[in-house]
């Protein structure tokens, strides 16, 4: 059985005949297969490698030196708390003990309803002027406060907000 | 101002560079570190390897040059006309301990436990360009798996791992596998394979030698020696045909290990599993250590003196001849005996015994030509294409297979891998017309096959040498020197004779009366190559064998004398491309019996032929007088018989 659907398949295939070489067109093949399974599995990193014609360990190695990829299985929503300098100035602090409250688990943990996996950011999110700010399912919400997360995170429960950002 | 003219200098392609104010002219595009060497300066290294590519990923190497403003790596950077290359400024010797230091930030205090302590870059660069001292507390040290196996042969201590590349480019550069990459990031970067596969490759054990450290370690190895204690002969592998060289490192009269020893001409420093870890066999015990004599078959085996023995070998021998006549007689070596062994046996056999049925494997080879040699190992790299038919080459030779990577990946050679039955125009086809050299790599079975292609090939233009993988370590030796039928020494047509298989059928059917074996058991390895053999060792009336190891040969020896093994003696044995190499003791002989080579010749005296040289050197220089081609080889060099009759 493959991991890869039909789609994610054609996606990699075209990502690898867009540069020169197969290696180039890895880290969006790993979005690929993470926006389709939620990770990047060891199975889904071979199929990935047998279709860019590389060898698997080397997709590994790429997909561990980045800390944007999932090694194993989450929640249905990926939070992401900024905590760099401006969103630190601006209270990130408050957001991230806010989150481990409200979701139940530590930075990295996944609620217990597995709606949610949420982790601090390694490095600055690029929405320094809108601190503090997340990433949630790859949209920003900026401004935050511990009231407005939680409207957030309710919203983005309901199906159909999961669609559009909000940039107020 | 400095003065900038140019000095007069001869144009010879070479720079003219100091380090540390020693002069040395270089060929242009030499690195900064090998000008070092030739200078005799040392310059420390980790990711540095001679045989790979370039990284300068540890930094360690950094020196100050007159060309540039700061530090460079001598690995990576390559020399320029006038430059001044400074090891030793103070700047240099600042960054060098500020390398070690943070190396040694997280490296375990293993030293007296690891494998690698006497032998490890890490300890011998720190003592020699490392800070005193560390201003890192030994507890706030992170850890990781210790002994984390990477596969049945090789244990990973990721704690001691320096992230030095070497091991993942040992993949990428030498193997071409890539089972081996650095998984994450920063401080948590690992040596790791793919999902925590076991790796699989066929040369995993030359990872412990890359590694400057003591991360990559031998399973077989771990815990068992300080380099101190090992006694180190310099030899060549036992395994195949291909001679690698390597190092036999014993302890205590054992075998710890087998480690390379870098000819750039044959292993290019590489070895293969099958031979580095076949050094257990070497250490068994289960050994023939005195002579004995049976007056008949079945008879009560009686022990005697190595004279009574070779004195009723040749009274058993003689019987045989007076009776049925030297034909009656058949004599069989193997590719496990050395030259001078071997050497002695044909002369044995041709010279006293008067017998033309001679042979040192079980296959008769028609039209055996020194032409099908001819290829250098080294010389498949300056080769346009090579073929090699099937996968027996390489299976057999498996180190063949990292030369053939490296001509097709670093000299642009282009290899192609065809079965073992290709039609010559098909293989014309895969390589293409015109000329340029073109190698035909092929085994001792695809060598009918293997002519007519080089035919094709050369009637299409091309130069084309052969190169044939020859069974046992010395099977190339026992055809150049003549133990085999219809064959005389320096490939000279002599009267035909049985092969080895003829011989044991022969036997097997009551037609043969006396054979002589010189560690015949090595030739009938397989089921039913044994199963003939065990045929024939029950119709021979009388049996005079050379036998280190017990088992039917020795069981059924009407005179039965211990030999010895590789691991035991001095000699030289040839590969398959025609090196001649020396074989050296590693441990003390398990018998007191003379060496194989003394015991032929006493057994040519008791026989009537007198003066026979008994020592290896001795025979060797019979060896270079008789066959020029061994004298023009020297130690270490190619016979090759090129304009030899065929
Ligand atoms: S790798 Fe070298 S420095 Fe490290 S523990 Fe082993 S011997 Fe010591
Ligand atoms: S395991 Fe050894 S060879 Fe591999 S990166 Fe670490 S130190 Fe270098
Ligand atoms: S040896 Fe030069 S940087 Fe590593």
């Amino acid at each position: 059985m493959s991991v890869l659907s039909a789609a994610t398949r054609a996606e990699v295939e075209r990502h690898r005949d867009r540069y020169p070489q197969a290696r180039s067109a890895v880290l969006p093949s790993l979005w690929a297969l993470q926006n389709q399974i939620g990770h990047v599995s060891p199975e889904g990193m071979r199929e990935v490698s047998e279709i860019l014609g590389l060898a698997p360990s080397e997709v590994e190695a790429v997909a561990s030196f980045y800390a944007m990829y999932l090694d194993r299985p989450g929640g249905r929503h990926h939070v992401l708390v900024c905590v760099n300098v401006s969103c630190g100035l601006r209270g990130a602090d408050d957001i991230v003990a806010h989150l481990e409250r409200r979701l139940g688990c530590p930075s990295g943990g996944t609620s217990a309803d597995g709606e949610f996996t949420w982790e601090h950011t390694v490095e600055c999110l690029g929405a320094c002027g809108g601190a503090p700010a997340m990433q949630v399912d790859h949209h920003f919400h900026e401004n935050l406060t511990p009231e407005r997360v939680d409207a957030v995170l309710e919203a983005v429960r309901a199906p159909s907000a999961r669609a559009g950002g909000d940039r107020s | 101002m400095p003065d900038t003219r140019p000095v007069e200098q001869p144009e010879d392609g070479r720079v003219g560079v100091t380090v540390d104010g020693r002069a040395v002219r270089v060929p242009k595009g030499t690195l900064v570190l090998d000008a070092a060497t030739q200078a005799g300066v040392h310059i420390p290294v980790y990711c540095a390897h001679p045989k790979m590519d370039p990284v300068a990923v540890c930094r360690m190497c950094l020196v100050k040059l007159s060309t540039s403003p700061k530090l460079q790596p001598a690995c990576a950077t390559v020399v320029s006309d006038g430059m001044a290359v400074e090891t030793r400024a103070p700047e240099v010797v600042k960054e060098q301990e500020g390398v070690l230091e943070f190396l040694l930030l997280n490296h375990p205090l293993d030293c007296p436990v690891c494998d690698r302590g006497g032998e490890c870059d890490l300890q011998d660069f720190t003592q020699r360009y490392g800070p005193p001292t560390s201003r890192f507390p030994i507890t706030e040290k992170v850890h990781f798996n210790k002994a984390l196996r990477l596969s049945d042969r090789i244990e990973l201590d990721q704690e001691r791992c320096i992230l030095c590349w070497r091991c993942t480019r040992y993949y990428e550069e030498i193997t071409g596998e890539k089972e081996l990459v650095l998984q994450q990031r920063g401080v948590h970067t690992l040596v790791a394979t793919f999902n925590g596969q076991p790796l699989t490759s066929e040369f995993q054990g030359n990872l412990p030698e890359v590694c400057p450290v003591g991360a990559l370690t031998h399973v077989r190895y771990r815990f068992v020696s300080r380099p101190w204690d090992l006694q180190r002969t310099a030899s060549i592998c036992p395994e195949c045909s291909y001679g690698c060289n390597l190092n036999v490192d014993s302890r205590d009269f054992e075998i710890k290990r087998f480690a390379s020893r870098d000819n750039p001409l044959v292993d290019d420093m590489w070895l293969c599993d099958r031979g580095r870890y076949s050094f257990p066999r070497w250490n068994s015990t289960d050994r023939v250590r005195r002579p004995l004599v049976r007056e008949a078959r079945g008879g009560v085996p009686v022990a005697v003196t190595l004279a009574g023995a070779v004195a009723a070998a040749a009274r058993q021998l003689a019987a045989v001849r007076e009776e049925r006549g030297p034909g009656a007689i058949a004599v069989l070596g193997s590719p496990e005996s050395t030259n001078e062994e071997l050497w002695l046996l044909r002369r044995l056999a041709r010279e006293v015994l008067g017998t033309p049925h001679l042979d040192h494997q079980l296959e008769r080879f028609a039209g055996l030509a020194p032409a099908e040699h001819d290829l250098g190992i080294a010389e498949t790299e300056e080769c346009r294409a090579v073929v090699v038919l099937g996968e027996e080459p390489e299976h057999r030779a498996p180190v063949l297979r990292l030369r053939l990577f490296k001509a097709e990946t670093k000299r642009g050679v282009r290899v192609h891998r065809l079965p073992a039955g290709t039609a010559p125009a098909q293989a014309v086809e895969a390589v293409g017309t015109g000329p340029g050299l073109v190698g035909v790599i092929a085994d001792e079975t695809a060598r009918a096959g293997a002519a007519e292609i080089a035919a094709a090939l050369a009637a299409a233009g091309a130069t084309v040498k052969r190169l044939t993988v020859t069974r046992g370590p010395n099977g190339r030796g026992a055809k150049d020197l003549g133990v085999t039928p219809g064959l005389d020494a320096g490939y000279r047509a002599a009267a035909e004779g049985m092969s080895g298989r003829e011989i044991l059928e022969a036997a097997a059917a009551g037609r043969v009366g006396a054979l002589v074996m010189l560690n015949g058991a090595a030739l009938a390895v397989d089921g039913d190559d044994r199963d003939l053999l065990e045929r024939a060792l029950a119709s021979v009336a009388v049996l005079v064998a050379v036998e280190s190891r017990p088992g039917p040969v020795a069981q059924s020896a009407t005179v039965l004398i211990p030999g010895h093994s590789l691991m035991e003696k001095l000699g030289t044995i040839t590969s398959c491309e025609g090196r001649v190499q020396r074989v050296r003791a590693a441990l003390p002989p398990a018998t007191a019996t003379a060496t194989e080579t003394g015991v032929l010749s006493m057994l040519a005296g008791a026989l009537g032929s007198t003066g026979w040289p008994s020592d290896p050197i001795a025979v060797h220089r019979e060896i270079v007088t008789a066959v020029p081609a061994y004298a023009q080889a020297g130690n270490g060099g190619r016979a090759l018989f090129r304009g030899a009759p065929a």
